[in-house]
């Protein structure tokens, strides 16, 4: 990215807009006050700056002040209580950098190094599920919006709250030739405006004070989304008027939306009458607080629980937990209730991806469907993330786990005395059901055992093998690797597990997990991920940012050396076209030369070690890594594993 | 901007996961032996044999209804072929199946539809002893399961994936005719690999390959398993 060169020459004529404490310099209207000549040696103007660049200012300057509007700016970000500010440097926003690091101390917030805007934002979509606050990016608003684009988007479609404040010289006057010229924009946040909640743009202090007040709460109002706002560089850098009156408003927080009472009544008489009820849960556990409600919801129905994996709804050794079960219990319900449910359709359908596409429900006729669920409160047109309509017959648009404390007890007086043993009946053979669910999984995962490249079943079961005993967390997907952490480990706090990136866009893995690390870090937790090989590969510099903060990470690379979704996508067209498929893994592999991730790890500063290709070797490389991370450093161990 | 595309639902994957197991649906020994009630009229086998491999009867239980018998571990699919089994209890099974072969009911096939194949499947001679397939050579076997992608979806050794839909297919479960029926017409979201791509005696020798995966270590055996 391109840095300016300034060469000395104050950009801005600090005399219109004169702190007090400047006024005692002498200045004589219409006077040439000239700079000092360059000293002997100072290196001249490169040749390609414009004139105007290096003439010499028509007046006095004032060429410094004590106080501008970037530290007012701090004040606020502060009076939020964000914790960080991930952030590639850049000059539009250099008068926030500053302040962040010097006025305000670099703590609360301190700034984390970013190598990429993408990175930046990925960081704050990770930390924003341990931690459930927002963090800060800054970025430029033309090329830093843009490089952090897809980043947002997938904060968007996950519902996650990200403060993106982007820098620009909206004076045309102002602007320094030729790049922030070319880093300028008239309306920086359009480019986001599909796939955000809301944006400003303040032209005073006092306003930026009420819009980041604003921001905060729309951002952390479910359903949450990222929110930007765009810095001006000259509200950033100019002095603050003696006689500014600057105050910040005070942070109330809305509270979720409840359900409406009658249709929670509703709810619960549907579900308390219901024979095979069920529980279809996605992002509905907000903060840790939501998945005790989910469990009491279940209990009391006696309910099977089937978790899409939005967020850690539910314990994965609960023996209500049948979430590998789904299609047996879904086709046999006669009440479904789905909690903050992404795609509601999808869960009670199967699709056909053939010539023809094809779907079919899995639910059988007249079963009724009930939704509670927040991203019923905002939509937006152009991108379709909102999925297929599903027709359901109570749809409450309200907070999840703002509601079920209420739909709880009134699932409980609706419930009839009677059906006490039914509900022990149906409790009984669905915990029957979890626990060979469990044995199965089990039996599956020997399969392969041996086999390398390593089998994913076996990478994250030695990898349960090492981390079960300490505090951790999960901090990566887990559908590349068959979700077999899901499957085989204990999953009983929220903080286990963050769900995926919403948007499918590769390149989250990594930055999320670095930003949920640094989340639990002063948790003192060890944070675990499964990392993809492809997914790292875009913006693989985050690592260096794990390093060079000191955030204890253990990477476990999936490294199955291809955008494997990619080869069966290319599969299925070559076998559609019957052109035959021994060429699809050209443009979908990443290997000849296969990428050596321990070097790659290594360069950036971090320990790390691989490819590991014996299975009977991963468990000691594990251990290794570990105690580097135990250490507090971010640790690598790259694996050579099957597909998926 | 590359955006990953995944299974499109829990569901959907482990049906794909399930949908070439057929059912072992193990004939009971108090129904052998008997006469059709005659409430369903006797069928048509050349019928029979068209309804057979309409419904994908033979992409588990074989294009003779052969079935295969999976030694050291769980599935396998029973022959029919010259079934024992009662009409009337045929149709029952078939109706509600026992253990993971799904259900057909009458609105994919109806009592008549399934006299028919019941007389095609009387129709069948009983294969001497299952299909050999020692000729073929198991290591070029292993190449083409490469080759021709079969490890992208159900890995290197047929372990199968949930994410990818791949069900487990070493060793295999299904005679080699079902097999081949299967990859050839699919009912699920594999793609279909006609005889342009992948020629029969291909298929076959794979099929030995999956025939010599070991089975897997006894999962008592694997401590960090069951933890």
């Amino acid at each position: 990215m391109a840095k300016q060169n300034n060469n000395g020459i104050p950009r801005r004529d600090f005399l219109r807009n004169a702190a007090a404490g400047a006024a005692a310099l002498a200045t004589v209207p219409g006077a040439t006050a000239k700079l000092p000549p360059p000293e002997r040696g100072t290196i001249p103007p490169p040749p390609m700056l414009p004139a105007a660049e290096v003439e010499t200012p028509s007046r006095a300057e004032v060429l410094t002040a004590e106080r501008t509007g970037s530290d007012f700016m701090v004040d606020v970000i502060k009076s939020l209580g964000i914790e960080y500010v991930c952030s590639n440097p850049g000059s539009s926003f250099r008068g926030l950098h500053e302040s962040v690091i010097n006025y305000g101390g670099n703590k609360n917030p301190e700034f984390i190094t970013c190598l990429h805007e993408e990175s930046s934002v990925g960081m704050a979509h990770g930390y924003a599920k341990i931690e459930g606050k927002p963090l800060l990016v800054f970025a430029h608003g033309t090329v830093g919006l843009q490089h952090a684009s897809m980043a947002v988007y997938n904060a968007y479609c996950d519902y996650v709250p990200v403060i993106v404040i982007g820098g620009n010289i909206i004076d045309a006057t102002k602007r320094m030739p030729p790049v922030e010229w070319a880093h300028s924009v008239q309306d920086a946040a359009a480019m986001l405006r599909d796939y955000t909640k809301w944006d400003d743009l303040p032209i005073s202090l006092p306003q930026f004070a009420e819009s980041a007040v604003r921001a905060y709460k729309i951002a952390m109002t479910p359903p949450m989304m990222p929110v930007v706002l765009i810095a001006d560089g000259e509200l950033q850098e100019n002095p603050i008027p003696s006689d500014a009156k600057l105050s910040i408003p005070s942070l109330a927080l809305a509270t979720p939306p409840q359900g409406d009472s009658a249709a929670v009544a509703e709810a619960a008489r549907m579900l308390a009458a219901a024979e095979n009820p069920v529980l279809i849960v996605d992002r509905a556990a907000r903060t840790a607080a939501g998945m005790p409600l989910l469990v009491e919801l279940a209990e009391t129905l006696q309910a099977p629980v089937v978790d899409m994996g939005g967020r850690m709804n539910f314990p994965t050794r609960h023996p209500l937990n049948q979430t590998w079960r789904a299609r047996d219990e879904i086709s046999n319900a006669d009440v479904i209730l789905g909690l903050e449910l992404a795609d509601f359709w999808g869960a009670i359908h199967s699709y056909r991806d053939q010539m023809e596409r094809t779907s079919r429900p899995l639910t059988k006729p007249g079963t009724k469907l009930i939704s509670i669920s927040s991203t019923g409160l905002f939509f937006k047109s152009n991108y379709q993330n909102f999925q297929r309509y599903p027709e359901v017959d109570l749809d409450m648009a309200a907070d999840a786990q703002a509601t079920i404390s209420s739909l709880i007890e009134a699932v409980k007086k609706q419930l009839p005395t009677g059906r006490k043993s039914v509900l022990q009946d149906r409790g009984a053979r669905l915990a029957a059901a979890h626990e060979q669910t469990l044995q199965n999984a089990r039996e599956a995962a020997t399969y392969a055992w041996d086999a390398s490249p390593i089998s994913t079943a076996r990478m994250c079961a030695e990898l349960w093998a090492q981390i079960k005993d300490e505090d951790w967390s999960l901090v990566s997907t887990i559908q590349f690797v068959s979700r077999w952490p899901m499957k085989l480990w204990n999953f009983n706090k929220y903080y286990q597990f963050i769900g995926a990136s919403g948007g499918y866009g590769i390149g989250y893995g990594a930055p999320s997990a670095v930003g949920a690390a640094l989340a639990n870090k002063k948790h003192g937790r060890i944070s675990v991920n499964i990392q993809c090989d492809g997914d790292l590969m875009y913006a693989p510099g985050v690592l260096w940012t794990a390093a060079h903060h000191r955030i204890p990470l253990l990477t476990i690379m999936h490294n199955n050396r291809a955008y494997h979704q990619e080869v069966m996508q290319v599969q299925i067209m070559a076998d559609r076209h019957s052109r035959g498929v021994d060429r699809a893994r050209i443009g979908t592999t990443i290997d000849d030369p296969g990428i050596d991730y321990a070097k790659l790890a290594q360069g950036l500063g971090m320990y790390a070690e691989g490819p590991v290709t014996d299975p009977k070797e991963l468990g000691p490389a594990i251990r290794r890594a570990l105690d580097v991370v135990k250490r507090g450093e971010p640790a690598l161990v790259d694996v050579h594993t099957q597909p998926r | 901007m590359k955006v990953e595309i995944i299974c499109r639902d829990v569901a959907l994957a482990t049906a794909l996961a399930l949908l070439p197991i057929a059912a072992r649906a193990a004939e009971p020994r108090a129904v052998r032996g008997q006469e059709t009630s005659g409430k369903v009229s006797p069928g048509d086998a050349q019928k029979g044999k068209v309804v057979f491999e309409a419904l994908g009867c033979n992409k588990c239980h074989g294009s003779e209804g052969e079935g295969v018998s999976a030694a050291g571990q769980s599935g396998g699919v029973p022959r029919i072929a010259s079934t024992s089994l009662a009409l009337p209890v045929f149709i029952q099974l078939v109706r509600k199946p026992k253990n993971l072969m799904p259900p057909f009911g009458t609105d994919k096939a109806s009592d008549s539809d399934l006299a028919d194949v019941y007389a095609f499947l009387q129709s069948l001679k009983l294969p001497a002893k299952q299909e050999s397939t020692a000729t073929v050579n198991p290591s070029n076997g292993q190449r083409l399961f490469v080759r021709d992608g079969c490890y992208e979806c159900h890995g290197y050794l047929g372990q199968g994936s949930t994410s990818t839909g791949g069900t487990r297919l070493g060793p295999p479960r299904i005679p080699l005719s079902g097999f081949v029926s299967y990859v050839r017409e699919p009912t699920g979201q594999m793609p279909p690999y006609t005889a342009k791509v992948i020629s029969n005696e291909d298929l076959s020798e794979i099929y030995n390959f999956l025939k010599t995966v070991p089975p897997p270590p006894p999962l008592k055996s694997i401590a960090i398993l069951n933890q």
